[in-house]
């Protein structure tokens, strides 16, 4: 009953007149509704379950394909972290993480501010401001590789048109600027996420606070950190841990734009796993890799479960 | 509310800068595609002086990148369809059905589709080769269903919870089967959600990266994402022709996007990660 009540809009409480059915159909309607769940049970075993109780099992193991594998102790995780190209990862992982959440999380403020002024024309830029995010991230990364280009790309000629640089820049693969620059088109890719969430939070705050926030003389910036701010805090808190989650695990922009390099200036765990597993076919090593980052990952996404799932049901 | 002109101004001059921030990459996109190589690499222009489709012809005959659509598309299609069968049945038994476990498993595919595949591919990569399935388009559209079917069944039991379970009871008063009833009354109700879940499963598997780069290997297999990142490695005056293939490979998106957006938002509203 509980269910059913919870699901309606109504504020009339509803009385409990459903007739009991006998045992007999209930019985069958229960065994009908747990054989439509078969299938996707079927795919959480065998595509997420297995794989995941493999995978620890593959840490710790010599597995390569085509061997079976021999079980090897903790040899692997040994050997990955005294492996200094582990740290470097590590501490890549990190700083892209966060230099790249705390980018966004600004712009995206700031962009959902703004379309959430009266503006002319609101609906058509809300829409264009998402094409970052609705393109195909791979279709991003391979644009803002062509932009970032040593001798053609378009911000190397538009620097030094305008006189602020005075060679060309290789971007992508000069120590000082290549994570940065993974960073940039990061962002600009996923920034809109941010935007349209925050967006929508804002909608859904009442006017009537903002009213007698100026009554009471609240300047601008006031009733952005005294009403804005405090309306928004649940979803602040969900965007930031999704996007963590998605940052820290992404693999697509370091693939794609500097392979890691210039000397693993921009190497993060998912591109070493990639590495160790795909390139020196060394399964038992990746795995590990992976298994190490589990349990702070495990904790993002149950932090995030549960906040999600608090408010579905409410 | 009464605006000052220092506000409007600062307003309109923001949304300029985003507007131009986001314009400048895609104007580029489209106008490289359109540059012969020359302006490209010698005769530096902004904008397009003589514009030429000569990188599209190339992209589609020199790299034959009609294969790599088709089998995105097979791989995009048979996903979407299958995804979105599977997880209207399992959102309709989780949401209307009443047994043990039911909101437990509820959380599990939350989880799931949360869980990052980067944390799987070495797995599935091993069962993938010892099922045979190695370099195969099969092997994709298995292992996608592990994270479509959990987004789109999150999603689906947002929507279907928001449909009053009354409509399906008042059909079953009248006789109707329980499965009769979500077929007549919830599903079509449910057209937006399931349009929605469609095109997000569609996306996702159009645009799905590391598996594809793990498990497929030759040209007969490769989909569009890693036909393209592996000619950039290849050849150095390439990037007209990946241009052209960039925004070859974004046009489905982009038309499920401007036909969909109405539903995608509605179905967001109701389900999913609701912002």
């Amino acid at each position: 009953m509980a269910m059913r009540q919870r699901s309606l809009t109504v504020d009339v409480p509803i009385p409990e007149t459903v007739p009991r059915r006998p045992w007999r159909r209930v019985d069958r309607e229960q065994l009908v509704g747990k054989a439509m769940l078969l299938p996707t049970v079927l795919i959480l075993v065998g595509l997420v379950l297995y794989p995941f109780v493999y995978s620890i099992w593959l840490s710790f193991s010599d597995k390569t394909i085509g061997s079976a594998g021999r079980f090897v102790g903790l040899a692997n995780f040994r050997y990955v972290i005294a492996w200094p190209q582990f740290s470097t990862a590590l501490l890549n992982t990190v700083v892209f993480t966060v230099c790249a959440v705390a980018i966004k999380l600004v712009l995206g403020m700031v962009v959902a501010l703004v379309l959430n002024q009266q503006i002319r024309g609101r609906n058509f830029f809300r829409a264009f401001l998402l094409l970052p995010w609705v393109m195909p991230a791979f279709v991003v990364y391979l644009v803002w590789r062509w932009l970032f280009d040593p001798l053609s790309g378009l911000i190397n000629y538009a620097l030094l048109d305008l006189g602020i640089l005075k060679t060309p820049v290789a971007f992508l693969s000069e120590r000082s600027t290549a994570m940065a620059s993974v960073i940039v088109a990061h962002s600009w890719r996923a920034f809109p996420f941010f935007a349209i969430s925050f967006l929508a939070g804002m909608q859904t705050i009442a006017q009537e606070l903002y009213d007698s926030a100026q009554v009471d003389g609240a300047s601008r910036w006031q009733q952005f950190r005294h009403v804005t701010l405090p309306g928004l805090y649940q979803i602040i808190g969900v965007v930031l841990l999704l996007s963590t989650i998605w940052t820290a695990n992404a693999f697509e922009p370091v693939y794609l734009l500097t392979g890691g390099g210039p000397s693993d200036a921009t190497m993060v765990y998912t591109l070493l796993a990639y590495v160790a597993g795909m390139v020196n076919l060394r399964l038992g090593e990746a795995a590990a890799i992976s298994t190490l980052f589990l349990p702070l990952l495990v904790g993002l996404v149950l932090a995030v479960t549960i906040l999600l799932h608090k408010k579905a049901e409410a | 509310m009464r605006e000052t002109l220092a506000n409007r101004t600062l307003t309109y001059g923001l949304l300029g800068l985003f507007v131009l921030m986001v314009a400048v990459p895609l104007f580029w996109m489209v106008t490289t595609a359109l540059k012969p190589n020359k302006d490209l690499y010698e005769d530096f222009s902004y904008f397009p002086r003589r514009p030429t489709l000569e990188h599209f012809v190339r992209v589609i005959e020199r790299d034959e990148l009609l294969t790599n659509i088709r089998n995105s598309l097979v791989v995009g299609l048979t996903t979407t369809a299958v995804t979105v069968v599977v997880s209207a049945l399992t959102a309709f038994s989780i949401v209307r059905y009443r047994y043990r476990g039911r909101e437990w498993i509820g959380r599990v595919i939350l989880f799931k589709y949360l869980l990052p595949s980067a944390m799987l591919f070495v797995p599935l990569y091993a069962i993938v080769t010892s099922l045979g399935l190695g370099n195969t388009l099969k092997s994709l559209m298995l292992t996608y269903l592990s994270f479509t079917v959990p987004f789109c069944t999150w999603m689906l039991m947002g929507y279907f919870r928001s449909i009053p379970p009354e409509l399906e009871e008042h059909a079953m008063v009248d006789g109707c089967s329980k499965i009769g009833a979500m077929i007549r009354i919830l599903l079509p109700l449910s057209a937006p959600g399931l349009v929605a879940s469609a095109i997000f499963s569609f996306t996702l598997a159009w645009n799905e990266f590391l598996l594809a780069l793990v498990f497929t290997v030759d040209q007969s297999t490769m989909t569009v994402p890693i036909k393209l990142s592996m000619m950039v490695v290849g050849d150095q005056y390439i990037w007209g022709q990946l241009m052209a293939g960039a925004i070859l490979a974004s046009i489905p998106i982009a038309i499920l996007y401007f036909i969909g957006q109405r539903f995608v938002v509605q179905g967001l509203a109701a389900g999913a990660v609701k912002g």
